[in-house]
């Protein structure tokens, strides 16, 4: 079976942290190093602790001093160096480690000012010097390198369609019917490639389609402009303006609002997939399968690729992951614990809020969504409502935004302050502000606040998603100056 | 309800002036934002501080805001984070180089600390930067940046500990006119009484003044900024680029902040960002740091400030309205906030204008007294 760069058996050699691993042309790092069994790839930004698990969150490690390089996205090349980012003095000899035994409510949001160091004296400048250092996830970048702008592109096209799924697919077919010129947009390399796997049968994309595979829309501008970008290769980034925009970006899934939920091994099901088909999940490796619906038609897919499930639940029964590293077991609510190395969430399910969000935000005191413009529309299961996060109790040890280390005890004491709107906690926590933007956390944010209140999630609403979604580099932004002028003056 | 003070806006201007007529021992200021805490320009700006322009009237004025930034963090009790590791600002054509020189003669004769940057100077502080296109470049060596989450915490707790009564998510619907001068403030049904009323709401400030009958000229004006992903540090000081109109610096969390500005893209007041300055800023960022060029961008947002016909404060007592105080027109405003608190709480309290606020007076362009600044990164 061909694959891109070769033939599926060509071996070649990267690198983790200076150590050589073997991978397979065409792999994407992620499912390199997951083969290689290397789990705590990254680390979060305050307490240090071990993150990788959830794909979706996209693993993260610095690539040539490049920090939050999304591994899952990352097509591994012969003697590509790869690193722990947020780690000193050394990834094997980390010293920040410790910051796992600080307690964690000395580290809350505003740990950063302390009263005891004012600003104007010379502790403070050495304190903000220390904090400096400590928060870079990257390794600075030598003055020595140097790169250029990569001029961007514009596509003419009549109808985008985001998401190569059955949806997106059905969609571009029938635009095209009309003898429209669609292009379609996947950020998988094979649009549908999930959707297959799950058994649902994709429609046969005629010639007269374009597409572009493993492009993400990372941005939709007002006036239905979109940002285009290729984020992993390095080329240029693109822009277009059609004159209908369909999203058909599927869906994804939560992990549970529990502590351990951000562990190593903790996964949703369209990663454990990818994983699974890359061959990179290990054999004798057993797996409990949490979700909301349909789990029984689920299970043998995964059983068929090679996942051992140790057991199947309802996501709104888990009350705890286990392990330290990794994912040592989960905990159920009537107390029951099942051993397992993954926990793979399929569901609750919501659909990618960033890009219809950004169409129809307004607003001058507070960036609020307003309806989709008419040349905007969704497919598939982007329109299907969310399902509620699942949140057996809450727990304060959770942590509702990984990254940034904001857990449901620093959220409860806020809201027992008297703040509780969404905005303003974000600005007091950092709370979605981690590479991922805010999804899963602002989710995790308003299933924590509807408990500690007893009002609706939904009445919460969530921060601005804000453009671009994490991928375009500077060099690949530059390159679109000259073909996005600016708006003449009202 | 009553109140000595009523201030509409609860931004930084407004906070520090509460908190600076609390300092006076003024407790019964209220004041009222139509949005949520942080949601406007001051929770969005570039949080970059100097205290020297190339006029002699922005330069008295933030030469004095500058020196309050160094002790405000031990007069609140809380630490703002004002970091003094220097503002640069370099110069690549003969234009710029000459403001930048006209700048520092206007600063030494205003007692400013700010002294020329050489190549060598360059390649010490910022050697990331493209030294090959700068021609001149200047360095304050206490100038620095504020983080706004912190210094809005810090105002918000001050104020709080002081009495002040800080009413978000509160808009107010009219201002109350009694005998030719302002009264106080309406919130819905709900009639605050209060001696004195502030307008220091930012971007709808004009509109705010309509609502007592009386005009403010300037108009809202969107400006953009983007953040990168974290890196250790590569940036010290903070940084502005004349002829780019560019600003950046390196936050304490390691993300590279800072914005431009693309002439012509101020339509719509709408906090939504858009593309061009984005890829302009970027461009801006690879010409003049190219071994940035592979960082990604983290998040890009917009804020809207309130633009006069000079881009420089409207502060003091309005002239059509008696009893009606104005602190707007800022596009400075997080390097200006400490002295406009604290002239302002002064004319209120006592009815002095002090002479570095008289310059900014409200009704300027009216009078054809508008100042020229050109060492601002904000243009026509």
């Amino acid at each position: 079976m061909a694959r891109h760069g070769g033939g599926k058996d060509e071996r070649l050699t990267i690198f983790w942290n200076g150590r050589p691993i073997e991978a397979r042309a065409g792999d994407s790092a992620a499912a390199a190093l997951h083969r290689a069994g290397i789990r705590g790839i990254g680390c979060s930004r305050k307490f240090h602790r071990p993150l990788s698990g959830d794909l979706a969150l996209g693993l993260q490690a610095q690539l040539d001093g490049i920090p939050n390089v999304r591994l899952d996205r990352l097509i591994v090349q012969p003697g590509m160096q790869l690193g722990s980012q947020n780690v000193w003095p050394s990834p094997r000899f980390d010293l920040l480690q410790l910051a796992r035994l600080v307690p964690r409510r000395w580290l809350r949001g505003g740990f950063e000012h302390p009263r005891a160091l004012p600003s104007g004296s010379r502790r403070f400048e050495i304190w903000e010097r220390l904090l400096r250092f400590l928060a870079g996830g990257g390794d600075a970048i030598s003055p020595s390198r140097q790169s250029e702008i990569r001029p961007g592109k514009k596509i003419a096209i009549d109808v985008a369609v985001i998401g190569g799924g059955p949806a997106g697919r059905r969609a571009a077919i029938a635009e095209a019917g009309e003898g429209r010129s669609v292009l379609l947009i996947s950020r998988g390399r094979r649009p549908g490639r999930f959707a297959a796997a799950m058994g649902e049968v994709l429609p046969l994309l005629p010639g007269n389609i374009r597409v572009l595979a493993g492009w993400e829309a990372i941005a939709l501008y007002r006036g239905g402009r979109v940002l285009l970008a290729a984020p992993h290769d390095g080329g240029p980034a693109a822009v277009i303006e059609p004159q209908e925009i369909v999203l058909a970006t599927g869906r994804r899934s939560l992990a549970p609002l529990v502590p351990g939920a951000d562990l190593p091994g903790v996964m949703d099901l369209a990663s454990a997939v990818g994983l699974a088909r890359a061959g990179a999940i290990p054999p004798g490796q057993r797996a409990v399968l949490i979700g909301t619906n349909a789990l029984e038609a689920i299970a043998p897919r995964l059983q068929k690729l090679g996942i051992a499930l140790a057991g199947m639940t309802e996501a709104g029964r888990a009350t705890r992951i286990l392990g330290w590293e990794s994912v040592r077991g989960i905990e159920l609510s009537e107390g029951k614990r099942i051993a397992c190395e993954a926990v793979i969430h399929a569901g609750p399910w919501r659909a990618d809020p960033f890009l219809p969000f950004q169409a129809c935000a307004g607003g001058a005191l507070r960036l609020a969504a307003g309806e989709l413009p008419a040349h905007i529309r969704l497919a598939g299961s982007a329109e299907l409502p969310p399902e509620p996060t699942a949140c057996a109790r809450l727990d304060d040890r959770a942590f509702v935004c990984p990254c940034m280390d904001v857990t449901v005890a620093e959220i409860r004491d806020l809201v027992s302050g008297g703040d509780s709107h969404v905005e303003v906690l974000k600005r007091l926590t950092g709370c979605g502000m981690g590479p991922c933007q805010g999804m899963p956390c602002w989710d995790n944010l308003a299933a924590t606040l509807a408990h500690l209140t007893g009002r609706p999630a939904e009445s919460f609403g969530h921060p601005s998603y804000r453009a671009p979604r994490a991928g375009l580099t500077l060099a690949q932004a530059a390159g679109l100056a000259d073909l996005v002028a600016p708006e003449p003056p009202s | 309800m009553k109140a000595s003070v009523a201030i509409i806006g609860g931004g930084m201007q407004g906070l520090m002036l509460a908190f600076c007529l609390a300092e006076r021992g003024m407790t019964d200021v209220a004041v009222f934002d139509a949005g949520y805490w942080q949601g406007g320009a001051s929770g969005r700006n570039g949080t970059m501080v100097r205290g020297g322009f190339s006029s002699p009237e922005w330069t008295r004025f933030f030469g004095h805001s500058h020196r309050l930034w160094l002790g405000l963090s031990r007069r609140l009790g809380h630490n703002v984070m004002y970091t003094q590791r220097g503002y640069a600002i370099l110069a690549e054509s003969d234009r710029t180089a000459a403001v930048i020189e006209e700048s520092l003669q206007v600063q030494r004769d205003c007692g400013i600390a700010s002294h020329p940057l050489s190549q060598d100077g360059l390649a010490r502080r910022i050697p990331i930067v493209a030294r090959a296109r700068v021609k001149s470049a200047m360095i304050f060596e206490d100038g620095g940046t504020a983080p706004h989450h912190a210094v809005m915490k810090g105002l918000r707790a001050a104020c709080e500990e002081r009495g002040v009564a800080l009413h978000y998510d509160t808009a107010i619907t009219a201002i109350e006119r009694q005998n030719g001068r302002a009264a106080g403030v309406w919130r819905g049904e709900e009639l605050v009484t209060a001696d004195a009323t502030v307008i220091a709401a930012g971007a709808h400030s004009p509109a705010v003044a309509e609502l007592a009958g009386v005009e403010l000229e300037g108009r809202p004006w969107r400006l953009e900024a983007m953040a990168t992903e974290p890196l250790r540090p590569v940036l010290d000081p903070a940084l502005a680029l004349l002829d780019r109109t560019v600003y950046m610096h390196q936050t304490a969390r390691g993300e590279i902040v800072g914005g431009c500005e693309v002439h012509g893209d101020f339509a719509g007041a709408t906090l939504a960002s858009d593309l061009p300055v984005m890829a302009h800023y970027a461009r801006h960022l690879v010409e003049m740091m190219p071994s940035l060029a592979g960082l990604r961008i983290l998040r890009q947002w917009a804020g809207i400030i309130h633009a006069s016909a000079d881009f420089a404060p409207l502060l003091g007592p309005h002239p059509d309205c008696r009893d009606l105080w104005i602190s707007a027109g800022w596009s400075y405003g997080v390097m200006g906030a400490p002295a406009a608190g604290a002239l302002l709480a002064e004319a209120i309290a006592t009815g002095r204008i002090d002479d570095r606020m008289a310059p900014f007076a409200v009704d300027r362009k009216r009078r054809g007294r508008l100042i020229r600044e050109a060492a601002i990164v904000v243009s026509d």
